[in-house]
């Protein structure tokens, strides 16, 4: 008789015991081979050689193409047992030949097919292009590692298969592995370690012991070197070992029973329906997990049904499961035979009807063995026993249904989820029922189908996780993400400054890609601007009050026929439903560029369709900070104002009613491709708003300067652009049709929009978003008001940059002290805003006084609030601000 | 039974008003490998049973010519809880290694 020993650190050895055990041809009962019984000490040994191998990194640090190049070696010395595999498999487990014939071929093709697909469409390595964290630039990326020392344990059912689908991910992804194969059926598991060895697979890599699982696995759950517990069997012994396995926190995957229904509908084709339920319950004499041993039938065609069911199970031949003409062989044991008779008896005596089968055969010409027919169970309902526990025998309980929403009632009743099938002629339906069926695989008008590249695995208590298919890779390694601050500077980290009172950013960086025309006339290089662009279908979003005024038609004329459309319907603080309504209606007209001609709110409304007609879906989809990888829609800013700057800047202010607040979008891909800032478009802006808007501007750029995040290029912006504003305002509201000064106002917009898109705004700005979310004051406004005293406010943190401001507004600060020439900028501004008349408290932009408090608790939380000069953490001191400007 | 095993089958029956024996059968949980479970059930007239400390256990006689006899432990820790039951004559190379509840 044969002798097989264990396989341990490359040497074929017995078990320290000494101990050997016999394993049997179940379909005579004879002993055909003795093999060494592992105890403990052996996978402690096991164990170690794998570890040592693992760490040792002579097969973890091979690239996964030379390790494919390995494992094909491997699968090449599999084809060379290939004879022996398949006949030693068939007699050790039943398996009929003509399907343990096809196993060396099966698993050589697996072997291959996983280790290309590790070596060549695995993603090992893999940029996160946005991290979605918009505090802590850095490159982020993740790589994949194996988890370590892998161990495998197989089931008697396709001993030399499952081993296989243990074996291959393990290795592929660089892991070690100690393979237990069932005790049963241990013969081929220690044929495949000799083609391991054979192959050059270096020592350790690949272990096999074998031996009884109940003194073996406790050790291989428990141990500390092991990583990962890959188990096919029962579902008591599986969540056992999960429940071992935690107690060192080891990844696990499991593989365990199954009940699955096989759904056959009114419109199955019905000959294919009786073989696909042949098949999915009589294959390997029902010894598959995934057995689709619930046949749930139609009653419209039940009884035509059972009747050729029965007669094509009553034509299968059970023989000796070497004759090649058998189609089932012997069950694996005498104790699953007594399993199967146990159940069979059950369902005799739940009511069912025994239709066919039921009862022992004797093999043709043999001796022994452990034969049965295969049986069927008619008029079972789903809660009795056999349909609910599996039964791993040639069993079939058929169950009938009349609808479809039954069907999927009856074969979601189960603590299992493995696999499934619908028989149908119509697809569509098929699909439709197989979607709601919570089980890992649903087959139609199929069964019993295994591929390489597709994940099998189970729901519910069917299992964890998956085997074949990329999935497994997945499965045998672990993910490290390595981020790499962009900025390694301790005066740029924004995270570490929360531990430090040192709270401004340093280090910045600067892109502003926009292009930016203007002077008179400026609107004609539109044309020229959409081609650059490579587009040729541009629709203008605008507002009412701009179309009236006549300057959405300009634009339209300037357009000629690269003009497709026009949306007018913006209100002032747009909204989600606005974006969307331009949406659809660039969408419907297939424009490929958007105009916005308007404030504040149209250009906002234009960023925020540019980037929903890209992506898709509703604008409430898109509201993220830093998340766009690609360039989106173009986008051409005609303002007409000179305030908030959106022609140039990284946001889109936009109202949500759910929120009940204003939220963003930022991101530098929003920022508009062109700005057209041509003074024609501002002329006929009245008064009120011209100062409004202004003062916007002003507020954008003293921010940027006192902000955390405030940088040298940025002052540089903001100081000229509050020059600007303060030598051009006056001159503006003496006379609107000052074109020289309209352009400066706009110049001093955009330059201010540059300012604090990259520096960020600070406390004005959040008081103001509150003061417009709860009293609808306009922004520019709101900001003005409360400007000086924020100032004053932020003096002691920033007076070095108000200093400077105090310069920029005109003021003579020699002989002063940084700290007065700050405050002079606070002076400086509030005269100039009653030298335009803006209005100067909230009380007459209709705020009522009682609601100051609460406004307070508001505008705390605004994300401006954070990069505020001064730190602002309590409300009291926000409503004193108030308070002052009342 | 081992020692305090009938105190926790007594124990798990006495919010029941069950009267019926514990029958030692095979059961099957899923991909390979039957198991010995308790499940209160009726007896069968060909049944062997057994009473012990006020517990009255059956098994059918194929299932003990198949085993043999069957001890009884329980198990209380984290990582397993319930019910082992072993056999002279082991069902399969789990024998005793998962821990089970009584079925009802």
């Amino acid at each position: 008789m044969e002798q097989y020993k264990l396989f341990i650190d490359g040497e074929f050895v017995d078990a320290a015991s000494g101990n050997t055990f016999e394993t049997i041809d179940p379909g005579t009962e004879a002993p055909i081979a003795t093999v060494a019984q592992a105890g403990k000490s052996d996978a402690e040994n096991a164990i170690a050689a794998a570890r040592k191998a693992f760490d040792k990194g002579e097969w973890s640090g091979l690239t996964p193409a030379a390790r494919m190049a390995k494992i094909q070696d491997f699968a090449d010395q599999i084809a060379q047992q290939g004879l022996r595999l398949a006949t030693t498999e068939s007699m050790n487990t039943g398996q009929v030949i003509s399907l343990a014939k096809f196993m060396p071929l099966v698993s050589i093709t697996f072997l291959r097919n996983l280790s290309l697909a590790a070596a060549t469409k695995f993603p090992w390595e893999e940029e996160i292009p946005v991290s979605g964290n918009a505090f802590a630039p850095a490159r982020e990326y993740i790589r994949r590692e194996p988890i370590g020392v892998c161990v495998g344990i197989a089931p008697w059912n396709y001993p030399m298969y499952i081993a296989i689908w243990k074996i291959t991910p393990a290795l592929c992804m660089g892991n070690t592995i100690v393979l237990k194969p069932a005790s049963y059926t241990p013969l081929t598991a220690i044929i495949m370690a000799e083609a391991a060895k054979a192959a050059g697979i270096p020592d350790g890599v690949f272990n096999v012991i074998a031996g009884p699982g109940g003194e073996l696995g406790e050790i291989l759950c428990t141990h500390p070197d092991v990583d990962k517990i890959a188990f096919t069997g029962s579902t008591e012994v599986g969540r056992q070992i999960m429940s071992l396995a935690s107690g060192t926190v080891k990844k696990v995957t499991l593989e365990l029973g199954g009940k699955s229904a096989n759904i056959i509908l009114d419109d199955a084709d019905m000959d294919l329906a009786v073989d696909g339920a042949t098949f999915g319950n009589f294959f390997h004499q029902g010894q598959v997990c995934s057995s689709g041993s619930r046949v749930l039938v139609s009653s419209k065609i039940y009884d035509e049904f059972l009747e050729k069911m029965k007669k094509r199970a009553e034509s299968l031949r059970v023989g000796y499961q070497l004759d090649p003409i058998s189609h089932m062989g012997p069950l694996i044991s005498k104790q699953q035979l007594a399993t199967v008779e146990n159940y069979v008896k059950i369902g005799k005596d739940e009511g069912a009807e025994l239709i066919t089968g039921g009862k022992r055969v004797e093999a043709t010409g043999i001796k022994g063995g452990y034969y049965y027919a295969p049986t069927i169970f008619a008029n079972v309902n789903n809660k009795m026993r056999i349909a609910q526990e599996e039964i791993f025998g040639p069993v079939a309980s058929i169950i009938k249904f009349d609808s479809d929403e039954e069907a999927v009632e009856i074969a979601n009743d189960s603590i299992y989820g493995l696999a499934g099938g619908v028989f149908s002629t119509n697809t569509a339906r098929a699909e439709r029922i197989a979607h709601q069926v919570r089980t890992g695989t649903m087959y139609i008008n199929n069964y019993h189908i295994f591929s390489d590249y597709c994940p099998f695995g189970g729901y519910k208590q069917s299992g964890l996780g998956r085997e074949f298919g990329l999935e497994s890779l997945h499965e045998y390694t672990q993910v490290k993400r390595i981020h790499v601050n962009s900025m390694a500077d301790a005066k740029t980290n924004m995270n570490f400054q929360l531990l430090s009172d040192y709270k401004k950013v340093d280090g910045f960086g600067y892109n502003c890609p926009t292009g930016v025309v203007a002077g008179h006339g400026a609107l004609a290089s539109i044309s020229k601007a959409v081609v650059d662009l490579g587009c040729r279908r541009a629709l203008i979003l605008t507002d009412p009050g701009v179309k009236k005024a006549g300057l959405a038609e300009l634009v339209k004329n300037a357009l000629a026929d690269f003009y497709v459309g026009m949306y007018d319907n913006i209100p002032s603080d747009p909204d989600l439903e606005t974006v969307d309504a331009a949406t659809a209606v660039a969408s419907e007209l297939k424009a490929d560029c958007i105009v916005s001609v308007g404030g504040g709110s149209v250009m906002d409304t234009a960023k925020g369709a540019c980037v929903t007609l890209k992506s898709g879906g509703k604008a409430n989809d898109h509201l993220n900070f830093l998340v766009l990888t690609e360039p989106q829609t173009p986008h051409i800013a005609v303002p007409t104002t000179a305030g908030t700057g959106s022609e140039v800047t990284n946001v889109a202010v936009l109202t949500s009613k759910s929120a009940g607040r204003k939220l963003f979008i930022v991101d530098r891909r929003i920022m508009p491709d062109v700005a057209i800032l041509d003074p024609r478009f501002t002329m006929s802006l009245p008064k009120e708003m011209t100062v409004s808007t202004a003062m916007d501007a002003m507020t954008h750029a003293i921010e940027a300067m006192t902000s955390t995040m405030a940088n040298p290029i940025c002052d540089g912006m903001a100081l000229q652009a509050i020059r600007l504003i303060n030598e051009n305002l006056p001159l503006v509201v003496a006379d609107g049709k000052n074109e020289k000064a309209r352009l400066n106002m706009q110049i001093a917009a955009t330059m201010a929009g540059w300012a604090f898109t990259i520096a960020q705004v600070g406390l004005a700005h959040g008081m103001a978003h509150t003061l417009g979310a709860l009293h609808h004051v306009p922004h520019g406004v709101a900001c003005g008001i409360v400007l000086p005293k924020v100032m004053r406010y932020n003096v002691d943190h920033s007076a070095d940059k108000l200093a400077n401001v105090a310069q920029a507004l005109g003021v003579n600060t020699s002989g002063m002290t940084q700290h007065d020439a700050a405050l002079a900028a606070a002076d400086a501004v509030e005269a100039l805003m009653k030298k335009v008349g803006h209005p100067m408290q909230l009380r007459e932009v209709g705020v009522p006084e009682e609601n100051l408090p609460i406004c307070a608790f508001h505008a705390i939380a605004d994300t401006a609030v954070l990069f505020n000069g001064r730190p602002v953490n309590d409300p009291n001191e926000v409503l004193q601000l108030y308070t002052q400007v009342y | 039974m081992e020692p305090g095993v009938s105190q926790v089958i007594k124990s798990l029956l006495a919010d029941t008003d069950i009267q019926r024996p514990i029958r030692i059968e095979l059961n099957f949980s899923g991909c390979c490998d039957s198991a010995l479970c308790l499940r209160i059930d009726a007896v069968s007239n060909s049944d062997l049973s057994l009473e012990s400390d006020g517990l009255i256990f059956v098994i059918d006689p194929a299932t003990y010519r198949l085993v043999g006899e069957v001890t009884i432990s329980y198990v209380d820790r984290p990582s397993r809880k319930g019910f082992v039951l072993k056999s002279s004559k082991p069902i399969g190379e789990w024998d005793g290694f998962g821990a089970s509840s009584i079925k009802f």
